[in-house]
């Protein structure tokens, strides 16, 4: 049977040659990251670059906790943007709401799978975190309400948004056809079930606005109050993890939109004051963020304990200068890039040699960097324990930052032409700012566990393998499968309905005050909270100062997967609302 | 009931690392894992330079960072003091380790067999060097449950991805025995045994001698007591690079 799938908007379930070499590519990326999975699965993480704290002079979290660190950063832009558009009524910004929640909800997916290599028992730890998980640990707040709540919440609220899609995508024949009658499941369009979409996602906003600052900042708490670790411990660290998160979550919105207009044809819906208004939030959040590094700065060597100053000073001048640095210049080059339109153009730009020498510049400094991170690259993913080139650790670690600096240097070859295309500020800014926060997740990480032992062990040091960045390449790979998937599957903008489509019945259904629908997700709401309330203070473990072993064990088993049902109880009342089978109205 | 720690007289520490060597034996420990491990210490310009040594172990705080930290529960404090670590609950997540201001926490990167300096797995090796004549002897005691809650919590080199560090040689203190450092050391400068009780060796050496917990202000209040010396100072620095990868 062959379907005629020329009706669905937005290019949805028809795959042309280009997409599937795309996803030939990326399954490509996605295997080579499992093999690298299964050398560390059947070798242990000796495979990676990582070591123990202190003799044996190492880092115990490397790449693997910067990159979950980055993809829960990431995913705080999307469902933030979504909730602020539905909060505030920016309807300007409504076409790219969507997109915003796929990537909350992608991102988080890859940040749970980011965990799990990290793990030494990846099988326990899908267990006895459910079986065991303690309040006290900060990482219950990573687990239960950033990958388990946070992500339901996101995609409660991307299911509810694409319900009304799916119902006028399912009067058109398909192969889709019957999964969008299930997804639509009886949505008809009518005025009351609008105003019940309307109130629920009010709501959602409202529900997620708090339990977001909560999880980024739990996931800043992992550091920040860890005494024993200089270079960490301090009150600075979850609102700076807020803030990047926002960061690298616009930046990657700007990207994702700006290829969206391009390969889907969207000039006419994404307008250029969707990017000027991602872009100048981008430049307050960059400027923000300059201002806690300074601060930051400022507390670390200032008159700092010594072992903080050690830290702070490897961060610094130290072994990882070039990668603060870099991070810096990237960070103050993307704001100029987006503040560069409203800045008085000097004349020399327009001079035509200018223009002639710039370019011949770029061309030469673009070639140089390809050149040199050819060369990283060839080091970087060798499986074999000899060196290919064999260049000495220092020289191989300033070449990023050589090649930033080229990259960066050839930029201004493109002033003018950045000047002129709203489109390729952001584009560019976004790669810039992504490439910054992941950097800077980084330099979180890892200098406090090589130079912050507060015992006079030796420096440590840590570079990662060639199994950590093909893991991480492979998970990157799989989240850009997931939104192809997600593109091909589902519009990525609200379809118009036409006024011949027999969905839009204008039957008004009487909704006044309490109906069996509003106290049947009350109820749940109520009882979503009452059990997150009961399981986390009276049946998992205690908190408090360990003094003995009912310190360790929950109260009553299972009690954390109790608290994450709570959550998701909560967010599941939204779906109800709307779901609750209609009385006929006679 | 008793509640131990240990005493350690830095006086009397000759730094002849016997200590770690009867651990590395009784806890079957790997390659790079020093559940105990003494710093090799020098201070002061030549000429005027002088050598002393601190023996450190799991100080099983009172206030630990490390089961605070524990997702899981692996990590937990015993009444009668330790801070004991359940290897078969452990995820492998080293939050522990990142947490511990002591850096006493060592995570099996490998299958610990083949990180222990014989392979006893391999047996065409063990064939070579021993012909047959030495059977590889495994203690019993470390295979068996402590504490009132009966986990898994004795000895090292377990399995593959979990933390394992100092136990305080649970095994060995159940029995009536000190821990294996302290029983070995040649010139009795550990002293393990009740704190709490004024009868106790470890805590009349404690009464008699002031002393100082290592990094006191961190408030992770340690168990184990450092007499007969001071807390190294950023002028301290160790004697050796010390860098035991495996």
């Amino acid at each position: 049977m062959r379907f005629n799938t020329e009706q669905l908007p937005f290019g949805v379930a028809s795959l042309s040659r280009k997409w599937q070499a795309a996803i030939l590519i990326l399954v490509g990326f996605i295997s080579f990251g499992v093999y690298a999975y299964s050398r560390q699965w059947s070798e242990g993480l000796i495979v990676t670059g990582l070591r123990d704290i202190g003799t044996m002079g190492g880092a115990a979290w490397g790449l693997y906790i910067s990159f979950d660190i980055y993809f829960v950063g990431v995913s705080f832009a999307g469902i933030t943007l979504a909730a602020l558009i539905r909060l505030l009524n920016l309807k300007q910004l409504k076409p790219i709401s969507r997109m915003a929640e796929v990537v909350t909800v992608i991102s988080l997916i890859l940040a749970g799978l980011t965990i799990l290599p990290d793990l030494g028992q990846p099988v326990r730890g899908l267990t006895n975190l459910f079986r065991y998980a303690r309040p006290q640990s900060p990482f219950f707040g990573t687990f239960t309400l950033v990958i388990s709540g946070y992500l339901f919440g996101s995609m409660v609220y991307l299911y509810l948004d694409v319900r009304r899609d799916a119902a006028i995508m399912a009067q058109k024949s398909s192969r889709f056809q019957s999964l969008y009658k299930l997804i639509a499941a009886g949505y008809r369009d009518t005025p009351a079930e609008r105003a019940r979409h309307s109130t629920t996602s009010l709501w959602l906003s409202i529900a997620i606005l708090p339990l977001l600052i909560t999880a980024h900042s739990t996931l800043g708490f992992v550091f920040g109050l860890q005494a024993g670790r200089p270079g960490w411990f301090g009150s600075l660290q979850a609102p700076a993890f807020v803030i990047m998160a926002g960061i690298s979550g616009i930046g990657v919105l700007m990207i994702i939109t700006a290829i969206l207009r391009k390969v889907l044809g969207l000039e006419e819906q994404l307008k250029p004051e969707i990017f000027k208004w991602m872009g100048n939030f981008t430049i307050i959040l960059i400027l923000t963020y300059l201002y806690f590094m300074v601060v930051d700065w400022l507390t670390g060597s200032y008159a700092a304990a010594p072992h903080e100053a050690r830290v702070s000073d490897a961060i610094l001048i130290g072994e990882y200068a070039w990668l603060f640095w870099g991070v810096v210049l990237t960070l103050v080059v993307s704001a100029g890039i987006l503040i560069s339109p409203y800045l008085p153009s000097p004349k020399i730009i327009e001079n035509p040699n200018f223009r002639r020498t710039t370019r011949r510049l770029a061309r030469a400094t673009g070639t140089f960097t390809i050149a040199l991170l050819a060369v990283l690259a060839i080091e970087v993913f060798n499986p074999t324990e000899q060196a290919v080139i064999g260049l000495p650790t220092t020289f191989m670690q300033w070449l990023p930052l050589a090649a930033a600096i080229l990259a960066l240097l050839s930029i201004v070859s493109y002033i003018p032409f950045l000047r002129e295309s709203i489109i390729a500020r952001s584009v560019l800014s976004g790669i810039l700012v992504n490439l910054a926060a992941i950097a800077k997740r980084y330099l979180i990480v890892v200098p406090s566990q090589t130079h912050g032992t507060l015992l006079p062990y030796n420096v440590g040091s840590y570079s990662p393998t060639w199994v950590e960045y093909s893991i991480i390449l492979g998970l990157l790979a799989f989240g850009v499968l997931l939104f192809i998937t997600f593109l091909k599957i589902f519009p990525i903008m609200e379809v118009e309905a036409s006024k011949s489509d027999p969905i839009v019945e204008r039957k008004p259904g009487p909704e006044t005050g309490l109906t069996t629908r509003s106290i049947l997700s009350l109820g749940l709401v109520v009882i979503g909270f009452a059990l997150q309330f009961v399981s986390y203070f009276f049946l998992a473990a205690p908190i408090g100062i360990p003094t003995n072993e009912s310190f360790s064990n929950p109260r009553l088993p299972y009690s954390p997967a109790l608290f994450i049902g709570g959550v998701m109880l909560v967010f599941l009342a939204a779906i109800v609302y709307e779901l609750f089978p209609e009385r006929e109205v006679s | 009931m008793a509640k131990y720690g240990m005493v350690i007289d830095i006086s009397r520490c000759t730094g002849c690392r016997a200590c770690m060597e009867a651990c590395k034996v009784e806890n079957n420990t790997p390659q790079g894992s020093f559940f105990m491990y003494v710093f090799r210490f020098e201070e002061g310009e030549y000429p005027n330079t002088r050598i002393w040594f601190m023996p450190r172990p799991c100080m099983h705080c009172d206030n630990p960072p490390c089961v605070k930290v524990c997702p899981v529960g692996a990590r937990y404090k015993m009444a009668e003091g330790f801070t004991a670590t359940d290897w078969d609950r452990c995820i492998g997540c080293r939050y522990c380790e990142v947490a511990c201001p002591y850096g006493v926490n060592y995570f099996n990167w490998r299958n610990p067999a083949e990180s222990h300096y014989l392979n006893w797995e391999d047996d065409r090796e063990i064939e070579l060097i021993l012909d047959g004549e030495v059977l590889p002897y495994a203690n019993p005691d470390l295979e068996l449950e402590y504490g009132p809650e009966m986990r898994h919590n004795a000895g090292g080199g377990r399995l593959k991805g979990v933390v394992e560090k100092c136990t305080f040689c649970i095994h060995r203190v159940e029995n009536g025995l000190d821990p294996a450092c302290a029983a070995n050391c040649p010139t009795n400068a550990l002293h393990f045994g009740d704190l709490e009780d004024p009868e106790s060796e470890a805590s009349q050496i404690l009464h008699e001698q002031s002393g100082f917990q290592y990094l006191e202000d961190v408030g992770a209040e340690p168990r184990v007591h450092y007499v007969g010396g001071h807390p190294p100072t950023t002028e301290t620095r160790e004697i050796e690079i010390v860098n035991v990868r495996v």
